[in-house]
């Protein structure tokens, strides 16, 4: 219900100015806006097709580029580990000549463990564990993603690593004499 | 007045009260042209109504630089929607419609309006040029010290006289929010007026 203060309030409003010229003139604002005609809001069929195009050209060759430098140390390996990449590919398996290296290195693994201190050899068997653990890890994620080539060349190189170590640890051996060597 | 309700901008005074129409099948004429692009209509149609919105948008925002902005919108967004407009409503309605939301982008978008509450109060800024005198000065300044909800609430609903459904429906708030939002104006009105004399 109103009070005697809200008519008086109301009749005052109703008095204030609703028609106000502004102090400068506002048409040649608007009307520059108004003559330039409307950017189309949505781009057309074919210049979404281009972009779309370009857009996966462009990323897929940044991506050609970019595993072609990871597989740029492939190349580069020694001699002597030539054979790590016989038929490594799709089906991630090693080459037979990895294998057979491979084999009799861990075949003689613990005889030349043996050989050594037990904190040296609690060393090695630490760093073995890495990258046994990294090669079990890259094997499950190359399950879910059989053709990445990233993961089959990070699991090549993890390969790698695990057979220098085998050797390394057999060389490290082959000079410590043991008792009943005497 | 058809030369009248045509001129040119080079033909308008600066400070000119806007022009009235004397005929809505005039007015009507003219959409009728704005909507196949004819810009010399619409200028006409500005000429016409541009007090009014520049009033709306001013006691809104209680700022001559917004509220110039906010009626450069409405006008462009007007020219750009006018083949939507269908003659359900009166154009002026239609194009309050436009300014109001305006005003209300304009002030989500920034939180310009706040720090100019800031401002008015810190300073006691210079008392908008409205036209309004005595009294009516008082009123116009406690009004553009009213907090925003009730200020635009009291500005549609008693200074340009819609209802609370239209006001609600501006504004995009229910009615009884409408209805809540003018009480609270005049109750702050009340309590900044009646310290000036205004209820003697």
């Amino acid at each position: 219900m109103n009070t005697d203060f809200d008519d008086k309030l109301d009749r005052a409003a109703r008095q204030l100015a609703r028609d106000i010229s502004p102090a400068r003139d506002l048409w040649p604002g608007i009307a520059d806006a108004i003559a330039t005609p409307a950017r189309p809001s949505r781009m057309p069929i074919f210049a979404q097709a281009a972009a779309v195009v370009l857009l996966v050209g462009a990323s897929s060759g940044l991506t050609w580029y970019w595993m072609k430098g990871q597989v740029q140390p492939v190349t580069q390996v020694s001699p002597a580990l030539v054979f790590e990449q016989a038929s490594f590919g799709a089906n991630y398996s090693l080459g037979v000549d990895f294998q057979v290296a491979r084999d009799g290195l861990a075949a003689e693994l613990e005889v030349s463990l043996a050989r050594l201190s037990p904190e040296a050899r609690g060393d090695i068997e630490a760093n073995l564990q890495i990258v046994q653990t990294a090669i079990y890890e890259i094997n499950a994620a190359l399950e879910q993603e059989p053709d990445n080539v990233l993961l089959q060349e990070k699991l090549l190189r993890a390969y790698r690593e695990e057979l220098m170590l085998l050797r390394r640890i057999g060389g490290l051996t082959r000079n410590v004499m043991m008792r009943n060597d005497i | 007045m058809e030369a009248l309700l045509t001129m040119g901008a080079s033909d308008y005074s600066r400070g000119m009260q806007a022009i009235q129409p004397t005929s809505s099948a005039e007015e009507a004429r003219l959409v009728q042209r704005a909507r196949r692009q004819d810009a010399g209509a619409f200028e006409s149609l500005y000429r016409l109504h541009v007090g009014k919105v520049y009033g709306l948008c001013l006691r809104m925002t209680g700022n001559v630089s917004e509220a110039e902005d906010c009626t450069q919108e409405a006008f462009i967004k007007a020219w750009s929607q006018l083949v939507r407009f269908r003659g359900d409503s009166q154009f002026s309605t239609w194009l309050h419609r436009i300014a109001v939301n305006a005003v209300l982008g304009r002030m989500r978008k920034s939180k310009r309006e706040q720090e100019r509450l800031q401002v008015v109060d810190d300073v006691n800024a210079t008392p908008l040029s409205t036209g309004d005198s005595g009294t009516l000065r008082d009123l116009a300044e406690a009004v553009d010290r009213l907090p925003e909800g009730a200020r635009h609430v009291f500005v549609l609903n008693a200074v340009y006289g819609y209802t609370h459904e239209e006001a609600a429906d501006m504004l995009g708030i229910a009615a009884g929010t409408s209805k809540a939002q003018l009480h609270r104006a005049r109750r702050l009105l009340a309590q900044q007026l009646k310290e000036q004399g205004f209820d003697e």
